[in-house]
């Protein structure tokens, strides 16, 4: 077992990344990484892709037809094209529905890796010190404090622990975003060409 | 469409009706089409040549409008009615709006209602709001009566907006609304009941069981004749259109939704053809040939599973015993345009 206190600060990590990047953004990822496996779902998805594509040829091809002069070739190719179309919406609902039930299990997961651990371990090791603060060199209230709320009296608490690393973490991921910015901004800067004309834009 | 090959010797459907009047186990024969192609005449000159090769052919028309009196020049009403100068033939009008009113209504004054006609009428509203019940329960009607005539043949001509075929779905609908109100009866059943008083009268003297039995039997007739009418040896759907835009694609539509519903149709009339005698100079006519000739190609081209029949444009009014004989020999016999 990896000690309790890089488990909490993992946690922390994770749940602030999510929370960074968005939980959608997250599935997307995942699903489109799910599609390429070969799974029965990513061939049904490859397979409704392809209909997609010939939906979309037939459709273009009944655009360009006229159904005054050519009656019968746009006849034929509007039955092909209602066929189509029911074929996809089938696959659709079916994909979607997998969808669904993807995210759902996903989400799930999720909760329980992350928030069920940041609620269950806490109150699991309430009582346990994670470490213990040099004797003396503390005065009494932050030793209480520290201790918050049943670890004993000198030893810093779980509570507090996952309190310290959700503020570093917090405060790291905030550096490196604007940070991050800060750099892209600036070539963004470099690239652009300054425009004369700016009072288009001055409310953005 | 299976029934389209088998007849097929040869490898072009001919261009007749000889195909319906040879298939004697046809019961059902439907004939629609946009408003004005001539559905009426088509369904009068199709019964006249049935008439000649089976027992008793009846022609039923669904159309509000009636035109059946007008073709023959002769009234007809509500129950079947031989038509002067057939032995065999006969036909009826029948309104698909009328008969639920007339049902209602009659059952409340045969048990002489009286007071809390709000309930009644709720009750009514209730059974009228399920979609398309009136034409069922006309259709119902009609075939009750046909069933007991014992007609060999019956031929529908239909209405012209198309929904004629919406009823095929009623059973479905009926199902689902009869749940509902089963479910409603069964949760409010106690109240009902303490204001109804005993075994749950209504108050104009309808009852909530009956009503519910007579749905119910409703639509054991409904979803019998749809598996008739998706019989293909029993039934079969004649489209008519003329050889203009708009009939055509509503005919591309209608055999469209008709496979939907699995109704066998394998007979185009393609009506008003135009033949300008040769040498003739009229603008119009020979602008108007071209254009019909057009569509005729693509008919031609698109429907090569059905016989393709084409009827010329009279110069006179098809109405009237005679005039109705002689049109409806183009049916078995294809028009020669004079040349």
């Amino acid at each position: 077992m990896p000690s309790l206190l890089l488990i909490i600060f993992v946690t922390e990590l994770v749940v602030q990344l999510v929370n960074t990047f968005g939980a959608t953004t997250i599935n997307d990822l995942l699903w489109r990484i799910y599609l390429t496996l070969p799974t029965p779902l990513s061939l049904e998805f490859a397979q409704q892709r392809k209909k997609q594509k010939e939906y979309l040829a037939v459709r273009h091809d009944l655009k360009a037809t006229s159904s005054q002069d050519e009656f019968a070739k746009w006849a034929k190719l509007r039955r092909q094209h209602d066929k189509l179309l029911e074929e996809l919406e089938k696959k659709k609902a079916s994909v979607e529905a997998a969808r669904t039930k993807f995210d759902r299990t996903l989400t799930t997961t999720r909760m329980v890796s992350t928030r069920g651990v940041q609620w269950f371990l806490p109150f699991w090791y309430s009582k346990e010190p994670m470490f213990w603060l040099p004797y003396g060199w503390f005065p009494y209230y932050v030793e209480w404090f520290a201790s918050f709320p049943r670890a004993p009296m000198g030893s810093v608490s779980i509570v507090v622990w996952q309190w310290a690393c959700t503020a570093v973490i917090a405060l790291m991921i905030e550096a490196a975003t604007a940070g991050l910015t800060f750099v892209a901004t600036k070539q963004s800067q470099k690239v652009k060409q300054p425009v004369p004309a700016r009072s288009e834009k001055k409310d953005s | 469409m299976s029934t389209a090959v088998i007849n097929a010797d040869d490898d072009a459907m001919e261009p007749t009706l000889q195909s319906i009047l040879d298939q004697r186990s046809l019961r059902w024969i439907f004939v629609g089409g946009k408003g004005g192609v001539g559905k009426t005449t088509t369904s009068c000159s199709l019964a006249i040549q049935l008439a000649k090769v089976r027992r008793s052919v009846l022609l039923i028309s669904t159309d509000p409008a009636h035109n059946l009196s007008d073709a023959f020049s002769q009234k007809f009403g509500k129950d079947a009615r031989k038509v002067d100068g057939f032995e065999n033939l006969s036909a009826m009008e029948i309104d698909p709006n009328g008969s639920m009113q007339d049902l209602l209504a009659g059952q409340a004054e045969g048990d002489g209602a009286e007071g809390m006609a709000g309930m009644g009428g709720m009750m009514q509203d209730l059974a009228l709001s399920i979609p398309g019940i009136d034409e069922a329960m006309s259709f119902a009607e009609v075939l009750k009566q046909v069933k007991s005539l014992s007609y060999e043949t019956i031929i529908f001509d239909t209405a012209p907006t198309g929904h004629t075929l919406r009823f095929l779905q009623f059973p479905s609908v009926l199902e689902k609304a009869l749940k509902k109100i089963s479910q409603l009866s069964s949760q409010f059943g106690g109240v009902l009941n303490g204001l109804l008083g005993a075994n749950g009268a209504l108050p104009n003297g309808q009852n909530l069981g009956e009503m519910m039995e007579k749905l119910e039997a409703l639509r054991a007739t409904i979803s019998e004749v749809n598996q008739q009418f998706k019989d293909e040896r029993l039934t079969t759907f004649v489209c008519v259109c003329i050889p203009e835009f708009l009939s055509l694609y509503e005919t591309e539509r209608m055999i469209q939704e008709l496979a939907n519903y699995q109704i066998d149709t394998h007979c185009i009339v393609v009506n008003q053809l135009l033949f300008p005698k040769p040498g003739s100079d009229c603008e119009q006519c020979t602008a108007r040939r071209r254009m019909q000739r057009k569509y005729l190609d693509q008919i031609e081209e698109l429907y090569d599973e059905f016989n393709v029949v084409k009827m010329p444009l009279l110069v006179e009014e098809v109405r009237g015993k005679e005039k109705l004989e002689k049109f409806s020999e183009m049916l078995v016999k294809p028009f020669v345009p004079p040349s």
